[in-house]
């Protein structure tokens, strides 16, 4: 049993569990219940945390409760992406630079959903959550190479979608 | 080391998951071999842009369902606790032992509440929330917490507010504001209660004093380690008439 409650535990990694969330499910409504749903099941099973890493643990979590709601779901049927919302751009630029500013974040964004979720999740974990291999491997259940390959090839493939410079012979 | 091995490790090279040697071997590559080097920086790049796509944050309704989840969790593992000690009471089958099992429920919230306060002096975490000014600690709670405490000065009888913090006490959220009474510290645990009003109960905890009263559907709890008489005086003056 963590020696603190839950709510100092789990809960200051709400956070980053939405945004996590919402990189899997590509859809608020849908990552706002994992989320909730995956947090339940964390009250309920938080003696197993022990003193352990609690965001990486949360997030296995919630990776659980979207893969088990995808498979009672048709995996056919088709997920609506969320209309893209203005984005805030930083103001210190001028009109010109923010609007560039906002279409790359758009194209980044719209390159990120595309691709393949085993590729896109280890991203966000590795880029977005700054988690250290060892930490991907744990939330992600696979060794330690797999996410170091994943890692590689999903970088390649995002950086030929975003027409980048990548090395021809390890085009996907 | 080539460039094959270069773009083999070029990932964990990037992302600092090489051990040391092998990093420094890329790096000895890299300032002789600008090619390389252009990977590496193509590699950095695309970490900065996937970095700049702003966060998702939790919404608040999102937190709000969560919260309430959790209350429920909480209820229902009192509602077992208090089932498992009415069972315990019913084998006993006397009412006495019934008020004894009370007074120890009491006493064991007492040495909680102790537990809370040198905790808030051992950690150093006696504040979240630092002001000597009620209207500014009041609001400070709200949207912290699903109840509001009572929340007075009472500089003026010798006991001023200094702060309050978040604490939990026995499985709740609780508010917990801290007096001064010159070098003593008193924390006062507030939360709501379905327990009918009563008057005020002193017991002693290793030493620290503690009160204990229910008023206006909140439980009271003043532990210090000023001395009996004083710490008295400041429940009395908590309570205004």
């Amino acid at each position: 049993m963590p020696s603190r409650p839950f709510e100092e535990t789990v809960l200051p990694h709400l956070d980053a569990a939405f945004n996590y969330a919402r990189w899997l499910t590509r859809n608020d409504a849908d990552a706002e219940d994992v989320v909730q749903d995956a947090c339940v099941r964390a009250v309920r099973f938080f003696s197993s945390l022990r003193d352990g890493d609690a965001r990486a643990w949360l997030f296995a979590i919630v990776r659980n409760t979207w893969y088990s709601r995808l498979s009672r779901r048709s995996r056919a049927e088709v997920m609506p992406l969320d209309q893209t919302a203005e984005e805030p751009a930083d103001r210190g630029l001028d009109p010109e630079a923010r609007l560039l500013q906002q279409r790359d974040v758009g194209r980044v964004r719209d390159a990120l959903d595309r691709l393949p979720i085993d590729f896109r999740e280890v991203l966000v974990l590795r880029e977005i959550e700054g988690m250290s291999y060892k930490e991907i491997a744990a939330v992600v259940r696979v060794p330690i190479g797999t996410v170091m390959s994943r890692l590689a090839r999903a970088r390649d493939r995002l950086a030929a979608v975003l027409e980048l410079a990548v090395p021809v012979e390890r085009l996907p | 080391m080539t460039c094959d091995d270069v773009e083999r490790d070029l990932d964990p090279y990037t992302d600092r998951e090489l051990p040391a040697r092998s990093a420094a071997a890329v790096r000895e590559h890299l300032d002789t071999c600008p090619a390389c080097r252009h990977r590496v920086a193509d590699r950095e790049a695309l970490g900065r842009m996937v970095r700049s796509v702003p966060y998702h944050e939790a919404p608040d309704r999102l937190r709000a369902r969560i919260a309430g989840e959790i209350r429920r969790s909480h209820s229902i593992r009192r509602l077992y606790t208090w089932a498992a000690a009415a069972a315990l009471v019913v084998s006993i089958g006397a009412a006495v032992s019934l008020m004894r099992s009370v007074g120890r429920t009491d006493s064991a919230m007492a040495v909680a509440v102790v537990d809370a306060h040198v905790r808030s002096l051992m950690a150093d975490h006696l504040f979240d929330v630092r002001s000597t000014d009620q209207h500014t600690v009041k609001p400070w709670f709200l949207g912290r917490l699903d109840f509001s405490p009572p929340v007075i000065d009472l500089a003026s009888a010798g006991f001023p507010l200094v702060g309050g913090r978040l604490d939990y006490v026995s499985g709740h959220s609780v508010a917990a504001l801290v007096y001064q009474r010159q070098q003593h510290t008193i924390n006062v645990l507030v939360w709501p209660t379905s327990d009918p009003a009563s008057g005020t109960t002193a017991s002693q905890v290793r030493g620290f004093h503690v009160r204990h009263w229910v008023r206006q559907g909140m439980s009271f709890w003043a532990v210090s380690d000023l001395n009996d008489a004083e710490l008295s005086e400041f429940a009395r003056a908590l309570q205004p008439a």
